[in-house]
């Protein structure tokens, strides 16, 4: 059979990728163990936390606040804590504000980089450490942020998995500007090279912002009238999961649910859909919101107690398939 | 003189004087006028004004006592520095507010006829978006600011020529301009942000003297400014005049058009200005402009209430943004839980509108 060598590439190759991400995985366990304070030793007892949001419109972003609010307390601190609205110029105001309340430490998370880099070099420059969760500056201490690179292997390989390691898949690449985007993008590229009968159709499409959801579904419904005969389109890949969403149900809408969808971030909409058996949505890749919030907090209180920090922490995400997003779902608070 | 003392006897401010006189005609707008107004003047003048201190002092005791209460309870509140902070962050309000004024001042203050200019958010957006543009482009700072500014009068003179030569009212035709301004920023920014950084621009966003921000100042400046020009100058009682009696202003020998239009061009260079201000204050031009309009809508409006007479003032306006960031600022200084500040910031301003406009109908009554 076919399908056997082809499983039999499958199970090779994500031997070595695997492996490879093990080592990767592993160094990372080594730098976060190397003068660690235990962790019930973690105290923020008498310290002010400045916890400032670019927004909580989001699952994700909502989900991370209100985790450092609670850790922060948990460990006996003072949250100080502003939510920005995903508005600009609050969020600037707000982080002036901080720097002139003098906390122990600024988190800050999410924002344009270009927007709040100066501020967060202004609260540098003051005395405060700052640390960021998903944002790359200069002047953070650390930067709590999921492993987009096991991210994107992660769901390359299911994705390759679920299809056989042969087809066409149709790819959303709109933006790969966005860091996490393009990591999770290569990631896809890196594994399919080692499956060249997985084709990715080209032009790729373009994801946008916002209508994200309609856009996606008119893409995708025009791609079904180029592509009408099953099986001459296997699977659709999204950097993130709204797309996956309209796509999805492009699916539904044309009677194609032979196609398989795939995206990232554990969005609680997208997540049902994995969960129902019929549905087109095969996997997605959800980020830990609240333990990336939670881990900033603890890293803000290693620092303070005097512990170097590396650069970068990373939280593993949890791949929800079909076969394991009930658990998965549960494991995230949701539903 | 007398046009001024005429407009701002007129008892309930918020029932439109231009839209009564409008229809009745010049004549009589004027005499009813005199016959509303001088009779209460001459029987219950002792009355009249003890109740007019009432409303007056209302929202000036208000806003004392929450400066007070934040100045006991707030940690930091009442350091120089966060006083310039405060200052620094009402300056993009306070300027785009203080525009918008001047156009309700001239156009008269019904909310629905009166004069309105919704585009000012929009313009704003898009100054900063050419400001930040023409950077990027590899030009300086100089050219920048002609082109941030000459967006703004642009914008400002579109609505001047639709409001007063083809006579629509200013509120659709500012919604309408607002739109098309909005779209044009989309345009130019493609919905991104772009980026800007200068020596000008860091000097804008910097501290200045005493450690108080730079912004702080240029607000400071130009409502003082403004201030003078619109409430002691000759040119400025006549903006008054247009905006409270259109006709009486006309029959005076008053170009009416001319000094609407005429706003409207101040308003639209507040704008620019704003957008100046905007690219420093976030280095650079960043989408989601429009989410100033309403905050700068209520701004202006609740000016009214901080003016002896009730009807907008630069000052008032002033005060009115300096009450709004002084509530923003001491809640998160009090750390009062981000979920309930809005609430707790509209209900406030609820309170002193409403105390304000009750007092006012006592008074009038």
């Amino acid at each position: 059979m076919t399908t056997d060598t082809f499983t039999g590439v499958n199970r090779r190759n994500l031997l070595k990728l695997t492996a490879a991400a093990g080592v990767v995985a592993g160094a990372a366990d080594l730098l976060a163990a190397r003068g660690a304070v235990a962790e019930e030793a973690l105290s923020l007892k008498g310290k002010r936390i400045g916890i400032s949001t670019a927004g909580t419109d989001h699952f994700f972003d909502l989900n991370a606040y209100n985790a450092q609010i609670e850790e922060v307390k948990r460990l006996g601190g003072e949250p100080i804590a502003v939510d920005a609205g995903r508005n600009d110029g609050k969020l600037v105001s707000q982080l002036q504000t901080l720097i002139a309340q003098k906390p122990d430490a600024i988190v800050q998370l999410l924002g344009t980089l270009t927007v709040i880099d100066p501020w967060l070099k202004k609260a540098r420059d003051a005395g405060i450490p700052v640390f960021t969760i998903d944002v790359g500056s200069a002047n953070s201490i650390n930067n709590a942020t999921s492993d987009n690179w096991g991210i994107g292997k992660d769901l390359a390989l299911q994705l390759v998995s679920d299809i056989g390691g042969e087809g066409n898949i149709v790819v959303f690449n709109g933006f790969y500007g966005v860091t996490p985007c393009a990591i999770r993008y290569d990631q896809l590229v890196n594994v399919t090279k080692y499956f060249p009968k997985v084709k990715i159709v080209q032009p790729e499409l373009r994801d946008v912002i916002p209508n994200t959801v309609q856009d996606a579904f008119t893409q995708i419904t025009a791609i079904l009238a180029k592509y009408p005969e099953k099986g001459s389109i296997k699977a659709i890949w999204s950097a993130w999961d709204i797309p996956q969403l309209g796509a999805t149900q492009a699916l539904v809408a044309a009677g194609r649910t032979e196609i398989k969808t795939y995206g990232v971030d554990g969005s609680p909409e997208v997540l049902q859909l994995v969960a129902d058996a019929a549905s087109p949505a095969a996997a997605d890749v959800a980020q830990q919101p609240a333990e990336l919030g939670r881990v900033a907090i603890r890293n803000v209180a290693r620092y303070l107690a005097g512990e170097k920090l590396p650069r970068e922490t990373y939280v593993p995400a949890l791949l929800a398939n079909k076969q394991n997003v009930k658990e998965i779902s549960k494991k995230l608070g949701i539903g | 003189m007398k046009a001024f003392a005429m407009s701002v006897e007129i008892p309930s401010f918020p029932v439109p004087p231009a839209s009564t006189s409008q229809t009745a005609g010049a004549e009589s707008g004027y005499e009813r006028w005199q016959t509303t107004d001088a009779d209460p003047q001459t029987t219950r003048p002792a009355r009249r004004s003890l109740a007019m201190l009432a409303v007056r002092a209302g929202a000036f005791a208000i806003f004392l006592g929450v400066f007070l209460i934040f100045a006991v309870t707030a940690p930091y509140f009442l350091t120089i520095g966060n006083i310039g902070n405060v200052l620094g962050q009402s300056a993009i309000t306070g300027v785009l507010a203080i525009g918008l004024t001047l156009v309700i001042i001239a156009g008269g203050s019904n909310v629905v006829t009166g004069g309105i200019d919704l585009s000012l958010a929009a313009n704003m957006g898009l100054s900063a978006a050419v400001y930040a543009a023409i950077i990027q482009a590899g030009y300086g700072d100089a050219v920048a600011v002609a082109g941030a500014l000459a967006t703004g009068l642009a914008i400002g003179a579109v609505n001047a020529a639709a409001v007063t030569l083809a006579g629509i009212v200013p509120l659709l035709v500012t919604l309408a301009v607002m739109n098309v301004v909005a779209g044009l920023e989309l345009v130019l920014t493609q919905n991104t942000v772009i980026p800007a950084a200068t020596d000008f621009l860091a000097a804008l966003s910097a501290s200045g003297p005493l450690g108080l921000p730079v912004l702080a100042y240029i607000l400071v400046g130009f409502t003082l400014s403004v201030a003078v020009i619109v409430q002691a100058t000759p040119l400025g009682l006549r903006l008054y005049a247009v905006g409270a009696f259109p006709e009486a202003a006309r029959a005076a020998g008053l170009p009416v058009k001319t000094f609407i239009g005429g706003s409207f061009l101040a308003s639209g260079l507040s704008g620019g200005i704003a957008g100046i201000l905007s690219v420093s204050y976030l280095s650079g031009s960043t989408t989601g402009a429009g989410d100033m309009l309403l905050p700068v809508v209520v701004t202006a409006l609740l000016g009214s209430v901080f003016s002896n007479r009730l009807i907008p003032t630069v000052t008032g306006t002033l005060l009115s943004a300096l009450f709004v960031g002084v509530l923003i600022n001491g809640f998160q200084l009090l750390n009062i839980p981000s979920t309930l500040v809005s609430g707790v910031q509209g209900l406030l301003i609820l309170l002193v509108v409403s105390a304000t406009t009750l007092l006012g109908r006592k008074e009038a009554a």
